[in-house]
């Protein structure tokens, strides 16, 4: 029983170590504050509708106090408006989906304008027959046209336009 | 010579630090956060360590205390007086602690705070310490390693006596109160828990 007693004298000094761990630097300091702010939080978002919450003050202000609060919301909130932006980025890069084909063939139409008939079908006439067709869409043609010096020119493409002659 | 002595600072009675407990209960209870401020910075030390030196994780630790004040805040409404807002504080943070360790019974991860300087100088470990061990400081943090992985094989009742006796010194009576069990539980939980840590420290105890 002695031997118990002195060792438990020991097991006691042994726990005073316990004593001495003590946290962070400037932890208890911040504590108060973050049980505060939590309480805030969470009494505003649980009685407010959005307008009321965000109305009498500055969202920013809000938006702070609630990253003080729960900082992991921050890492969240960084990640959603990363993948904003790529999926932004994405969908710009897309081709336009027109074709040359559809900008024939919706060209507008006025009742009883045989050009513009002329552009439903999608038959377009000769170059030198003199007709010509207005139309709204610019016509990109992949044919080789002849140059200032009679060579044939044969860029990629390039915007032909039609002029309807005055009858 | 007439001499003019400056006003003596009078301490503002309304001030939150200058209340008692009572009535900044009763302030907070009515919404006052300034008051329950208050309330968290005197009691967030010893609610901090009780949780810590059950939990050895001081992320843990951090979060349970936090919760353990909000819950209080949100609860306050319910306490009636009964007993001392510090014990009815004491019982919240005991019981989250509790219910936490035992959901995630036997994963311990440890996350030990450092030690204060006054550790090495502490005569009570110095004597602990064999002085033929050259490096006194490596020695110091492997029985703090020990001494938070033996607690850690106790139960949590167990645990909580030598925790808040003999680590916090709280008496038998608090002890009961806040566990609401009697004084007789108290010592024995406390008889048994001493047993076992003794077992598995033997090493470090050998006068």
């Amino acid at each position: 029983m002695s031997e118990t007693n002195n060792n438990f004298s020991e097991l006691k000094r042994l726990l005073k170590l316990k004593q001495h761990e003590v946290p962070p630097p400037g932890y208890f300091n911040r504590f108060s504050g973050d049980v505060i702010s939590r309480i805030r939080a969470g009494e505003s978002g649980g009685t407010q509708t959005i307008l009321e919450q965000y109305g009498s003050g500055s969202v920013l202000t809000h938006l702070l106090q609630i990253f003080h609060a729960k900082p992991g919301i921050i890492g969240g909130f960084a990640t959603s408006l990363c993948l904003l932006l790529l999926i932004g980025v994405v969908l710009a890069d897309r081709p336009d989906g027109t074709s040359v084909a559809d900008e024939t063939i919706v060209a507008p139409t006025v009742p009883g304008d045989s050009s513009s008939m002329i552009a439903q079908t999608g038959l377009l006439p000769p170059s030198d027959s003199g007709i010509t067709i207005s139309s709204n869409s610019p016509i990109h043609s992949l044919q080789a046209m002849p140059g200032m010096f009679g060579s044939q020119q044969n860029p990629l493409f390039q915007t032909v336009g039609f002029m309807q002659p005055a009858q | 010579m007439l001499t003019m002595s400056e006003p003596a600072t009078v301490p503002d009675p309304n001030s939150p630090a200058n209340m008692l407990e009572a009535d900044l209960v009763r302030h907070a209870r009515r919404g006052d956060l300034k008051a329950y401020d208050e309330l968290v910075r005197r009691y967030q030390e010893r609610i901090y360590a009780t949780i810590y030196h059950m939990t050895a994780n001081h992320e843990d630790t951090n979060d349970l205390a936090q919760e353990s004040f909000i819950k209080a805040y949100t609860a306050l409404k319910s306490f009636k007086g009964g007993s001392s807002f510090y014990t009815w504080l004491y019982r919240i943070a005991v019981n989250k602690t509790i219910n936490f360790l035992k959901q995630r019974r036997n994963k311990h991860h440890l996350s030990l705070n450092d030690m204060d300087f006054n550790a090495e100088h502490d005569p009570d470990l110095v004597a602990l310490i064999s002085d033929k061990t050259p490096h006194r400081d490596v020695n110091l943090s492997e029985l703090q390693k020990k001494l938070n992985e033996a607690l850690l094989k106790l139960s949590e009742p167990h645990r909580m006596v030598v925790v808040l006796h003999d680590v916090q010194g709280v008496s038998h009576e608090e002890i009961a109160e806040v566990l609401g069990c009697n004084i007789g539980t108290v010592r024995s939980r406390l008889f048994y828990a001493r047993q076992q840590l003794q077992g598995y420290l033997a090493e470090y105890l050998k006068s």
